[in-house]
């Protein structure tokens, strides 16, 4: 008989892996994180302090996988954590888990949320906000953090039921091409954002605000695509900027 | 007030940028408004929020490697343009250039704490290797409890330095930036058009983030685009 986890303390472990990176230290990573998000179910399946205390030893050794992604792996040690507590699987068994999906976890967590998805809604929100103001960029992080969240929990909860079988799961999503299709639009918000900048500039005094605006989005995309880095990249084109309106105000005689 | 309650914003954002949840709410988009807020302006803290967000949309942090802290520069760029204006107000100068003059500078003067806030990141890296050994000391005399909750010491850190470095390079801006264009009032169109560029390049740079064969098509032709759409509807309503 495997003792199963109350739902209570599936919760508090969830809540708790909101926490996974808090203590991010090289030698170990999310090692920490992990410890203190699985414990609440260590402590109710090892009610002995010696076989809790070994059970965390588990979880304190090196960890790193992307934040969203890690939930699937959370809840599926402890899924395998009540097998091992129940004697039908030996100890190294979550350890191997953790050890297996991390690497594809975090592959596929940083290559559709941190390089696809959150980008998009950063460049939705400031298009929205460019054209709409503050409530379009409350609109985009509403939307955001809903797909997030359901990703976050589907996944804790498909990693506790399921166990190994969540990566094939997660599989079927097809996540890398939802990517790609996600880095297009994205791109296209950006050259949205880009226009937008010159049809504010249009509204300026200055009539070759437009021609600066256009120069910046334009220039400035294939000098950062040449490998120019780019802080010294953004004030070069904040002096380019100045400098042409010197330039143009001293032909014009302007002050 | 207004840089307690900055300071603050910058700490809690510092914290969910890594340690809490990450759900937008410390990414420039988010952070510029509502440090605007705390400091009772939303407006001019989005007017910066929105080309920083597009600066640093390739600001990611991929397994070990570490981004700029794009929520430190935000929030103090945020800080120091709100401030300003603010400042600005009994001088007489007034116009459409002078936001944008004022948040060009605050972002010229704030930015590079992106890159400060960085190396402070690696710091509380290396910080928090201590609270992994203080871990294992606690799991050794069967503290298991204690040996979790350790976890959470790692928050104290981050929001620390962001609480003390985003209203310290504000108050800087804030004080520099009157000074320079009260005293020299023809740069306040100049720096507008620089902040036309920044902006123009902040798209680029968001563009760029977007890896892939296809997106430098998808932003020039959305460029194009987005600017015959414009002229068109301009021409529409000027016959009209």
């Amino acid at each position: 008989m495997i003792a199963t986890v109350p739902r209570a303390v599936l919760a508090a472990c969830f809540w708790r892996s909101l926490f996974l990176q808090a203590a991010w230290n090289r030698r170990g990573m999310q090692n920490l994180g992990f410890a203190y998000a699985i414990y609440p179910a260590l402590r109710v399946l090892y009610p002995d302090p010696g076989r809790r205390a070994q059970a965390l030893s588990r979880h304190l050794g090196f960890f790193n996988c992307h934040p969203y992604t890690a939930a699937a792996i959370v809840g599926g040690v402890i899924h395998h954590e009540e097998r091992v507590a129940a004697g039908a699987e030996p100890p190294a068994g979550p350890e191997a888990y953790k050890t297996t999906l991390q690497g594809p976890l975090a592959a596929i967590g940083d290559g559709f949320f941190w390089t696809a998805l959150r980008p998009f809604f950063g460049a939705l929100a400031a298009l929205g906000a460019l054209l709409f103001g503050w409530p379009a960029v409350v609109a985009a992080l509403t939307m955001y953090n809903a797909i997030h969240l359901a990703f976050r929990i589907g996944l804790f909860r498909a990693g506790y039921r399921q166990g190994d079988a969540v990566v094939g799961a997660l599989a079927r999503l097809a996540l890398p091409v939802a990517a790609g299709h996600l880095r297009v639009a994205g791109a296209a918000l950006c050259g949205f954002c880009a226009a937008a900048v010159v049809v504010h500039a249009a509204a300026m005094p200055r009539p070759s605000s437009v021609l600066v605006a256009v120069l910046a989005a334009t220039v400035g995309y294939v000098v950062l695509a040449r490998g120019a880095r780019l802080l010294p990249t953004a004030y070069a084109a904040i002096m380019a900027g100045v400098g042409a309106a010197l330039v143009v105000g001293r032909f014009q005689g302007s002050p | 007030m207004g840089y307690l309650a900055l300071a603050v914003v910058s700490g809690l954002a510092a914290v969910e940028r890594k340690g809490f949840l990450q759900a937008m709410l410390s990414r420039p988009i988010a952070l510029g408004p509502i440090a605007g807020l705390a400091l009772g302006d939303v407006r001019s803290g989005l007017y910066v929020g929105v080309p920083l967000e597009l600066l640093w949309l390739g600001a990611v942090n991929l397994g070990a490697a570490l981004p700029v802290h794009e929520a430190l520069g935000t929030a103090a760029a945020a800080g120091a343009t709100v401030l300003a204006a603010r400042a600005l107000q009994p001088s007489g100068l007034a116009g459409p250039m002078l936001l944008p003059a004022v948040a060009v500078l605050a972002v010229a003067a704030c930015a590079p704490l992106a890159s400060l806030g960085r190396c402070a990141d690696r710091m509380v890296e290396r910080w928090n290797e201590r609270l992994y050994a203080l871990a294992e000391q606690d799991l050794a005399r069967g503290h298991a409890a204690a040996a979790a909750r350790t976890n959470l010491y790692g928050l104290v850190l981050p929001f620390a330095i962001s609480f003390v470095l985003a209203p310290l390079g504000a108050a800087v801006a804030a004080a520099l930036i009157p000074l320079v264009l009260s005293r020299a009032p023809s740069l306040v169109v100049p720096l507008g058009l620089g902040w036309v560029a920044f902006n123009g390049l902040a798209c680029a740079s968001g563009a760029r983030a977007m890896r892939g064969p296809r997106a430098p098509a998808f932003y020039f032709g959305a460029l194009v685009l987005g600017i015959a759409l414009a002229t068109v509807t301009a021409l529409a309503g000027g016959g009209a």
